[in-house]
């Protein structure tokens, strides 16, 4: 690059308008605004453009279908996408960590392929054509989203102001991407959120080109598209979140840039422009994200396998469900099991007592364990022993809300108690045991729990199943409580459980399992004379969005454990590993998503030159040096920083959660850093940019018009990175693809070392 | 990008003249930087009433507590390992506890006490300890002179000065953790002292005197105060970024003043780069050095160590062994990354899986870590004796059989799930034969070196096996899964060992082995001979900074009183660090102290937040000299105080609010600044006033809790009502109902806890009604011992693997079995109707599991009768049935009686089981 190179240059269209500044409000009648005719040779390129977005289209249309049908087996998270698919189908409930919007797109398509939904996608292999899964349709339509992604990234090159042969680099990088390609020729969410991510920076991009229009129809349009693509980034995948900072970044420097005194502007008006904003980005996008929610809850009405993971409130929404069914009123001398609502273990005691000293030193009271035990034993009988006068028949037997009771263990034919000493395990917790009958009266005290039901009302019934509670003993405060680690030897491996001091706790949680008999052996079911008909309760939507996003968020954070092909941030922009997602030993086939080899890296090296440009310029201009023209070092910092800005909130943020990452998670990322590796080559290759880009308004200066243009040996350039990248797809291909390859040929497709491949070439 | 005119001005200042005379403009006093302190006569005074203030302080009763406290746990711990000079391992640099060794040693401590338990009394053994918590309180002394002297260096009032200083000896928690034996006390000093030096020396470089003499000595001073910080905990990285942005904005200056030419700008950079860089890497290089001179034999932080490491410790040589690997040789085979230790087996077998004998990794050298290397290749190799074959060395690629010499099982791998990584790509490793067995092919093994070897560069260790040299993989040949190992402990039954599998997608480190000890018949006396290759010291150095590292990162567990940044700055809660006589040590700082310095933080960040949006619409309030210049004072200490702070955010490790201490000092000098600034229209006389007035207050307050600061005498009404926060934990509960009762309570408390002692006093638990996060005070203990045991050690071996010395005995010393009682199988079952327990039933249902590599030609029969054949089948399958099922741990049961049959009782069995057939 030519930095000693000083071009006298004109200000760009960005630049503060002095000219604005000096007309007063009167002068502003909105003048009709005529754009010029554009020039002969300014209508062909867009003819050429078109041509080349179509071809675009096209070839990406192609190489995502190429044998789409194969696999005919389940891939990868085709198990969990592909299962939920067929739960909007079946509208059974489930639960997943991900918002619905392109899980309900991969239902919609299943719909209209007519797929029933009675497929349960159990594992990776299962055969689609035995069980007659119209699974080409459902790939079908993320393919296609897929391929309509490339022509968008032409496009926010395009209209960034790059010339056409840049833009179509930036595409061609993401339309030979193998990595692209695998993920979104396959039922799975990525199609659609890299799809809509794409989407949100090209109407960004468009809203930003009106600045000069304020307010008008087409200013309001991108606005609420911009807003409209952010819901539907953030209604596919928790990631979007990343999208909204990018662009939210990007419109507060808008709005830090009309708030500059320069500019000329009152304050009214530079709130006017905030709070305009604050509509097209926040109000509408959150209405629109709440949308998919509110079909998600319409379309699964019938019970399913995510019944378990929401609130008995919530569950007795849902038709058939087991609670809804089963739930019934527990009365004073019922026989039930209580079972751990977060460890599913029962409430257990046995004729064993605590050891005297345990290994630590500390003492215990001997008294008889209380322990949590997974089976279903009459160990885990509990009686339900009330504290206060009772009627002999009646609704006046039914446990309440905050009762005081006592449970007897049916077993040993002792009570219930906790003191105030230390757990086996846990020091600072208290010791549950049980006193014999005979001796209850001096313990009596300590025997004493009330039940406090999850949020319900005084005088709420105590029901079995629905009734989430904790258990408060009377004298100390403390909450009946277990936690997954075992007891040694002598509690025969058994789970401890003992009193939790904090009483907020989650892990709090019990229900009554079973009801396991009457206190007068008489038949329980029907103790209420009229056997009530069970309603399905309803729900207000907005608790029962509250309460699923909450859920989702704190799954998102649990999903930490340990996955073969799981990988680390760091490794993702190199492409170091891949994943694999399908194999079939048979014919030696495999699919394993990884980049294209050189595409990523050339996204990799154009980051770092971005950095280093940036950096130099900065230090250059410091001491007084002015390497870079105005125009472009404009659109260096404004465009090309934006893209980075986007890059870098979509892979940073990855650094800081602790679950489990994928290189999948790299592909939003992916698509930012191929807009800068088209802008960076342009800077390099070019050294000018198209403009004006941007729409002029009706007090934009005009100016001269520049359109960059690719000499021929930039040409060469372009056309030999062009051919290294189709060469690099073709060659790991049959991974993309599935193809069947020797052992020899897997080596030698084996880029790099840390690949890990299947089917390789034993070295001996 | 933009500078201010501030900068500006600082920028251009080597072109004026420095002034000659006191400005006494914006409100503060301007110093010309001289030589000296620069301080006159009258602030001199001051500054030595405000010092002997603060050495009454912090020194009054400094021998009380007379036992442990809280961490004195570790620390006090480290200093006896240092004085016995013992190797240990700890999360944090050397300096701070090289310190209090040094006063330890000065007090003539001779390290026979081992600071385990707090509450461990410090009188009866006659530990220095007085003199040990000196030190620590002396440097927590120097923090008010030099929290003076800095906030003079930084141009604000005597008057703001003052307060400054009298806020930090006023604050309790920065006094209670002087008082004691712990690290913060040197870390905040050296902080602080780091930053008085960089004031000092930034105020020199603005006023143009770079590269003059007193320049220089800050410059120098500022590197050594960086070391020094950092090599007492690494926090001192947070010191180093602070003082790292400071220089980059004094580089970015120069770099904008267009009159600095190149070389000049140069001459400022290298300065800065060797007083601030090379200066500080030194230093705490050396401290490492000392570390391991005196650190020079085997102690309990050997585990953590490589082995190259280990062995240049006294106490931990190993004898040469012979470089040449070949078939027949005897050998140890250790696990290189992690510190498991040894490939081992022992006469037990696993409960579940195939309940063939267990294969563990095993620390300590051990004959039942002794393997023979046969070959694989040729068929019945087991009748080959090794010891009169020719030597053949193993080369990479080489098939080979691992046969344990003492129980003669050979190392076996089959598609059974291990039975603790219980997942898909894992398969279980087992000791499996017999004497005489010739092995099946789940018994190969194929040798792949690495080609990186150990130590120095040995070519021929990169194709056929060296000892202490090659590094190798054993990938099992018929499943192509990888021998591995990895943190994860066995259970019980395991005793504790590290788990071995063969895994199918192994982490490359975790899947590599290499040979520690080598014998074979066939080699010469003289043959070569090769040893660990001793470590240089920088080897040492980043051997030990990685392991910190690790271990730091992995000290995840939840402690009773730890807590999260957030917290910090509103001080939710404090640690309770002592109970006892019914006193107690409770870390919680000066509440006034510490809320109003966040409430400073708050107001400059909302305040300047404001004046950036009005600067943005052409206010130019910013650029007032005034503004200008608080604002830049302001602006470093936020920085200062952001970058203390805010990096904890990221830590997943735990945290504690003794951590926040450096950053309240910044708060606290940015509270002074804010004072400064709101004061300075204000006559002298009416600034002092307000000062005092804001004194009182923190002064009424420190006084409030210093009864939890000293462990002085409190009554349980008066903790109740200190409680101004609901979350604050201290347990008024063990406090007396009032104060006479301490006179009397020596007596009082011996008999109570006497007639507690027996177990069954559970009178005494309903006497106390608690709050809910209150600690448990549990009756039944000792009563010598604390109330509670919360240390769970921040610091030290945790990862260890605690075991005991030698398996090499059948009967694990572990479970000293009574007398001649084994421990009966019933006992085991859960009592009554618990007869669903997994333990029993899976293990009912695995009894004749027969599960064989997947490759096995005989493998699927399960009914034994179904296919047997030959006497060696019978044999095996007999074999497998006599592995007992249950009871691993007690020794008696597991062992393998069945192993000595001799060939008589081999057809004996075979016929009964032929006999079997024929009924059926």
């Amino acid at each position: 690059m030519s930095l000693a190179r000083k071009r006298k240059t004109e200000r760009t269209e960005s630049s503060p308008l002095p000219a604005h500044t000096q007309q007063s409000s009167e002068d502003e009648k909105r003048r009709p605004f005529k754009p010029l005719p554009p020039p002969p040779s300014l209508r062909a390129e867009r003819f050429q453009s078109l041509i080349t977005a179509t071809a675009l289209f096209v070839g990406a249309f192609a190489l995502r279908f190429w044998r789409i049908s194969h696999p005919d087996q389940v891939v990868f998270d085709e198990v969990h996408f592909g299962a939920f698919a067929g739960q909007y189908l079946r509208r059974e409930y489930y639960f997943d960590v991900h918002p619905p919007l392109a899980k309900m797109l991969n239902g919609l398509a299943g719909y209209l392929v007519g797929f029933d939904g009675e497929f349960g996608f159990d594992s990776i292999g299962d055969s689609y054509t035995d069980h007659k899964v119209p699974y080409i349709g459902m790939r079908s339509f993320c393919a296609i989203m897929g391929s309509i992604t490339v022509p968008i990234v032409y496009a926010i090159m395009r209209e960034s102001g790059y010339p056409i042969g840049i833009a179509l680099f930036s595409a061609w990088l993401v339309m030979f991407d193998n990595g692209h390609i695998t993920q979104t020729r396959l039922i799975l969410l990525d199609a659609a959120l890299v799809l809509f991510m794409a989407l949100s920076l090209y109407c960004y991009v468009k809203f930003h080109q009106q600045r000069y229009r304020e307010f008008s129809t087409s200013w309001w349009f991108w606005l609420v598209a911009t807003g409209a693509s952010l819901a539907c980034t953030l209604g596919c995948k928790m990631v979007g979140l990343f999208t909204f900072a990018s662009i939210g970044v990007a419109v507060l420097w808008d709005l830090w840039m009309i708030m500059d005194i320069k500019k000329g502007h009152p304050m009214s008006y530079v709130w006017k422009h905030f709070w305009y904003r604050v509509v097209g980005l926040v109000v509408i996008p959150f209405i629109i994200y709440l949308s998919f929610f509110w079909i998600h809850f319409k379309i699964l009405i019938y019970s399913g396998p995510g019944d378990t993971f929401m609130s008995p409130a919530f569950q007795e929404t849902l038709q058939g469900n087991e609670l809804l069914l089963n739930a019934q009123e527990i009365r004073y001398f019922d026989t039930v099991t209580i079972k751990h609502k977060d460890t599913k273990a029962f409430l257990h005691s046995h004729e064993a007592n605590y050891p005297l000293r345990y290994d630590d030193g500390r003492i215990s009271s001997q008294g008889q364990q209380v322990t949590c035990y997974p089976h279903n034993d009459t160990n885990n009988h509990w009686q339900i022993l009330p504290t206060r006068e009772i009627p002999e028949t009646g609704r006046g037997r039914v446990v309440r809300q905050n009762d005081v009771i006592q449970l007897l263990h049916v077993g040993s034919n002792t009570i219930l108690l906790t003191h105030d000493v230390a757990s086996p395990l846990m020091p600072t917790n208290q010791e549950f045991t049980t006193v014999s009958k005979e001796d209850e009266p001096n313990r009596h005290n300590d025997t004493l729990f009330q039940v406090q039901i999850i949020d319900a009302h005084e005088g709420e019934a105590w029901k079995s199943l629905a009734g989430h509670f904790k258990l408060v003993h009377i004298p100390t405060k403390v909450n009946l409580w277990t936690h997954p680690t075992h007891l040694p030897e002598w509690a025969f491996g058994q789970q401890e459980v003992n009193g939790n001091k904090s009483p907020n706790d989650k892990s709090n949680a019990w229900f009554v399992n079973d009801i396991i008999s009457d206190g007068t052996g008489r038949d329980f079911k029907n103790r209420t004379a009229v056997v009530e008909q069970k309603q399905i309760k309803t729900r207000s939507f907005i608790k029962k969005f509250v309460e699923l996003q909450i859920l989702m968020l704190q799954h998102n954070a649990g999903l930490t454990s340990e996955h073969p092909y799981a990988s680390s941030p760091v490794e993702w922009p190199f492409c170091l590993s891949g994943i694999s997602f399908w194999t079939d030993g048979k014919t030696n086939q495999q699919i394993y998503m990884i980049g294209n080899l050189i595409g990523w890296w050339i996204c990799a090296v154009s980051v770092s030159v971005f950095i280093g440009i940036l950096g130099a310029d900065m230090l250059a201009r410091r001491r007084g040096l002015d390497p870079i023209e105005d125009g472009i070092r404009n659109r260096m910092y404004r465009n090309t920083g934006f893209f980075c800005g986007t890059w870098a909130f979509h892979y940073f943020p990855f650094y800081l959660m602790a679950r489990q990452r994928f290189l999948h998670h790299y592909l939003p990322a992916h698509l930012a850093s191929a807009l800068i590796a088209g802008s960076v080559l342009n800077f390099i290759l070019v050294e000018t940019v198209n403009y004006p880009i941007s729409v002029a308004g009706q007090a934009t200066r005009l100016r001269p018009m520049v359109r960059a243009k690719l000499n021929d040996k930039a040409l060469a350039v372009l056309m030999g990175l062009l051919f290294t990248v189709v060469g690099i797809w073709a060659y790991t291909a049959p991974f993309t693809y599935g193809l069947t390859l020797t052992e020899t040929q897997v080596s030698a497709r084996k880029l790099l070392s840390t690949w890990t491949l299947h089917f390789e070439a034993k070295e001996n | 990008m933009k500078e201010s005119d501030a900068d500006t001005k600082l920028r251009d200042r080597d072109l004026y003249p420095p002034p000659t005379v006191d400005v006494a403009s914006f409100g503060g006093r301007r110093r010309v930087g001289k030589v000296d302190l620069g301080l006159k006569r009258r602030e001199w005074v001051i500054l030595a009433i405000v010092s002997v203030l603060g050495a009454f302080i912090r020194l009054w009763r400094l021998s009380y507590p007379t036992s442990v406290v809280f961490d004195e746990v570790h620390f006090g711990g480290f200093a006896s390992k240092y004085i016995r000079q013992r190797f240990f391992m700890d999360v944090h640099p050397p300096l701070a506890k090289l310190l209090i060794t040094l006063a330890a040693f000065i007090g003539g401590f001779d390290g026979n006490f081992d600071f385990k338990d707090i509450g461990k009394d410090y009188l009866g053994p006659k530990v220095p300890y007085v003199i040990m918590r000196f030190f620590p309180a002396v440097l927590g002394l120097a923090l008010i002179p030099i929290s003076f002297l800095t906030l003079l260096a930084l141009r604000l009032s005597l008057a703001t000065a003052i307060l400054g200083s009298l806020l930090i000896t006023f604050e309790n928690a920065l006094i209670a953790q002087s008082r004691l034996i712990l690290l913060d006390s040197f870390l905040v000093f050296f902080t602080a002292l780091t930053m008085y030096f960089w004031v000092r020396f930034a105020n020199l470089d603005a006023e143009g005197r770079a590269f003059t003499r007193p320049w220089w000595r800050y410059l120098t001073l500022v590197g050594l105060g960086l070391g020094a910080t950092l090599s007492c905990k690494w926090v001192g990285l947070f010191t180093i970024a602070t003082v790292g942005l400071g220089t980059l904005r004094q580089l970015w200056l120069l770099l904008g003043n267009l009159k600095v030419t190149p070389r000049m700008l140069f001459r400022h950079f290298a300065a800065r780069a060797m007083c601030l860089i090379v200066v500080p890497i030194i230093f705490y290089m050396f401290m490492f050095q000392i570390h391991f001179w005196i650190l020079n034999q085997s102690g309990e932080g050997d585990g953590f160590m490589s082995s190259e490491f280990q062995h240049t410790l006294q106490g931990h040589g190993m004898e040469d062994t012979y470089a040449d690997v070949g078939f027949g040789s005897i050998v140890s085979i250790r696990h290189v990354h992690t510190q498991g230790g040894y490939l081992h087996s022992h006469p037990h077998a696993y409960p579940g899986g195939s309940q063939q004998q267990q294969i563990t990794l095993y620390p300590h050298r051990d004959d039942n870590n002794l393997w023979r290397i046969t070959n694989g290749s040729s068929v019945d190799d087991a009748q080959y004796d090794w010891d009169t074959l020719p030597f053949d060395y193993v080369l990479t690629g080489s098939k080979i059989r691992l046969e344990h010499t003492s129980t003669f099982k050979r190392l076996h791998s089959h598609d059974v799930r291990p039975p603790v990584s219980d997942v898909e790509f894992q398969n279980e490793v087992s000791g499996y034969g017999y004497e005489g067995f010739a092995g099946d092919a789940n018994d190969d093994f194929i040798v792949e070196i690495a080609p990186k070897t150990r130590g120095k560069r040995d070519r021929q260790a990169r194709h056929r096996l060296r000892t202490l040299r090659s590094e190798f993989r054993l990938r099992h040949a018929l499943s192509g899964c990888y021998l591995f190992s990895h943190k994860v402990k066995l259970p019980d039954w395991g005793f504790e060992q590290q788990e071995v599998t063969c895994n199918k997608n192994p982490t490359w480190e975790n899947s590599l082995w290499y040979i520690e000890t080598n014998t074979h018949p066939q080699l010469a006396f003289d043959a070569e001979k090769v040893n660990y290759q001793r470590p240089s010291f920088f080897e040492k150095f980043f051997e030990l900074q990685a392991v910190m590292w690790r271990t730091n990162a992995g000290l995840t567990d939840r402690h009773a009183y730890d807590s999260r940044p957030q917290h910090w700055p509103w001080l939710r809660r404090g640690i309770n660090f002592w109970v006892h006589d019914h006193r107690q040590v409770y870390l919680v700082g000066n509440p006034v102290v510490w809320w109003t310095s966040t409430l400073a933080i708050a107001l400059y960040v909302g305040v300047r937040g404001l004046l950036i949006l009005r600067a943005k619409r052409g206010y130019r309030d910013l650029y007032a000299p005034k503004t200008a210049f608080y604002d830049e004072t302001c602006a470093f200490l936020l920085m200062s105080w952001g970058l203390h702070y805010l990096p904890f955010f990221l830590m997943q490790r735990q945290l504690f609010l003794h951590h926040y201490l450096p950053a309240l000092y910044f708060a606290v000098l940015l509270l002074c600044t804010v004072f400064d600034y709101i004061t300075s229209r204000l006559r002298p006389r009416t600034r002092v006033q307000i000062a005092a007035v804001l004194l009182i207050l923190v002064i009424w307050s420190y006084n409030h809790f210093s009864p939890l600061t000293y462990a002085r005498p409190w009554t349980r009404g008066k903790c109740e009502r200190a409680k101004w926060l609901k979350t604050w934990d201290f347990s008024c509960a063990d406090f007396h109902e009032n104060m006479s009762q301490y006179k009397h309570s020596a007596i009082a408390q011996t008999s109570a806890k006497v007639g507690s002692n027996d177990g069954l006093g559970h009178d005494f638990t309903t006497t106390m009604v608690e709050e809910a996060p209150e600690p448990i005070k549990n009756v039944f203990e000792d009563p010598n011992a604390p109330p509670e045991e919360k240390t769970i050690a921040p610091v030290g071996p945790q990862n260890e693997v605690p075991m005991q010395a030698s398996t090499y005995i059948a009967h694990p010393p572990v479970q000293p079995v009574s007398g001649d009682a084994p421990i009966p199988e019933d006992l085991r079952n859960p009592v009554g109707l618990d007869a669903g327990a997994p333990e029993v039933t899976d293990a009912a249902e695995d009894q004749g599991g027969w599960h064989g590599g997947a490759e096995d030609p005989e493998g699927h029969p399960i009914p034994p009768p179904a296919g047997v054949a030959g006497g060696v089948r019978a044999e095996k399958i007999l074999n497998d049935h006599a592995e007992p099922a249950r009871a691993p741990v007690g020794a008696q049961v597991a062992e393998v009686p069945e192993l000595e049959l001799d060939r008589e009782a081999m057809q004996l069995a075979e016929e009964a089981l032929r006999a079997d057939e024929e009924g059926q």
